[in-house]
């Protein structure tokens, strides 16, 4: 990255901690204004490094496994949390109608900036995970496959109305598997919908002669 | 009054729709104007169908006569500002080859270093490049 994208991208990241914070107090599907495609660029440009054991199908294997067992998946806890932690990442409030996949109008210009950061040459290059959470409300099962149905949904809406190849984009639902706030697990700020950029589609090109 | 309101309403709506036909819009910008002007419908209409499979268009086009024509008129325009933008996107590079040349050497192409580049070159660079630039939505 260059000096100019470095300071950017540090100067989002203390937008976003601030925002963070503010996520405690106030209703946050109600008071957030979505991220502009230049936040959502810059933050999922911040890659320190890549965890290429971490994919859609490990991830879905682990929440599966937890919920048919019924034992709890401590993801915050874990390793694997702690290696997610690490990947360039955004958080996003993505409104669907209730107990359904389908995207709410009102997150069409949200969707919209990430397909737009996509674009960006910055990451070009780049794949994506996106991964659906929902809280402890109804049934862990039914919240799985729905969390799954919803990470999907957006997929297939930045593939097909936000023109972003579909080989760079894994989706995978994790239910309430992994709480953003373990201790109020029927809390909505829960609900959210997470990109993490997992891994360049190709070698960089070479410089200009 | 009313007719002449609607009316007026229809030619800002079409000499705005004809404007952008020239112009690149963000798919940022076309979901707002899509949710905006088809939303409602789209709430009443087709509550279940997702956005992402091309089926909400359709049922839209179903409910025809129930929908407001600025509806089908944002969605062209959303569709064709969108593909613009990306159509800009693909010949940006190619439209500032000769000033990447002059400006860039030995950058390092990958994580936009040329486009940052081209940026802070965006004063010097050539008329076609620097429109490239903008109409790609990377120039501010």
């Amino acid at each position: 990255m260059t000096a100019f994208t470095r300071r950017a991208a540090g100067f989002a990241l203390v937008a976003g901690l601030a925002l963070g914070a503010s996520f405690g107090f106030v209703d946050r599907a109600g008071a957030q204004s979505p991220m502009s495609s230049a936040e959502i660029t810059k933050q999922l440009s911040e890659v320190t490094e890549f965890d290429p054991s971490l994919t859609a199908q490990v991830l879905q294997g682990m929440a599966q496994r937890a919920v048919q067992a019924n034992q709890p998946l401590p993801l915050d806890q874990s390793e694997i949390a702690k290696r997610l932690a690490k990947l360039a990442q955004i958080d996003v409030q993505i409104q669907f109608a209730l107990n359904s996949a389908v995207i709410r109008p009102q997150s069409y210009a949200a969707l919209g900036s990430i397909a737009d950061a996509m674009h960006h040459p910055i990451l070009w290059n780049y794949r994506f995970l996106v991964v659906g959470n929902t809280d402890t409300t109804g049934t862990r099962a039914v919240n799985l496959a729905l969390s799954q149905k919803r990470a999907e949904a957006i997929k297939e809406a930045l593939v097909n109305l936000g023109k972003v190849d579909p080989a760079r984009l894994d989706a995978v639902g994790l239910g309430q598997e992994a709480l953003e706030v373990p201790s109020k697990p029927t809390d909505p700020i829960n609900r959210r919908v997470e990109i993490f950029t997992i891994g360049t589609m190709k070698a960089m090109p070479k410089p200009l002669q | 009054m009313k007719r002449h309101i609607f009316g007026l309403a229809a030619l800002v709506l079409a000499v705005s729709a004809g404007g952008a036909s020239a112009q690149t819009m963000s798919f940022a910008d076309a979901g707002a104007l899509i949710a905006k002007s088809c939303g409602a419908s789209i709430e009443r209409f087709c509550a279940r169908d997702d956005i992402g499979t091309g089926k909400v268009a359709s049922c839209l086009q179903g409910h025809q006569k129930d929908v407001p024509q600025q509806c089908f008129a944002a969605l062209q325009q959303a569709e064709a500002g969108t593909t613009a933008r990306l159509a800009a996107q693909q010949a940006t590079f190619g439209l500032c080859q000769d000033d990447a040349r002059q400006f860039c050497k030995g950058v390092k192409p990958g994580d936009a270093n040329l486009l940052d580049c081209l940026l802070a070159s965006y004063k010097v660079v050539k008329g076609a490049c620097r429109q490239g630039l903008t109409d790609a939505g990377w120039a501010n």
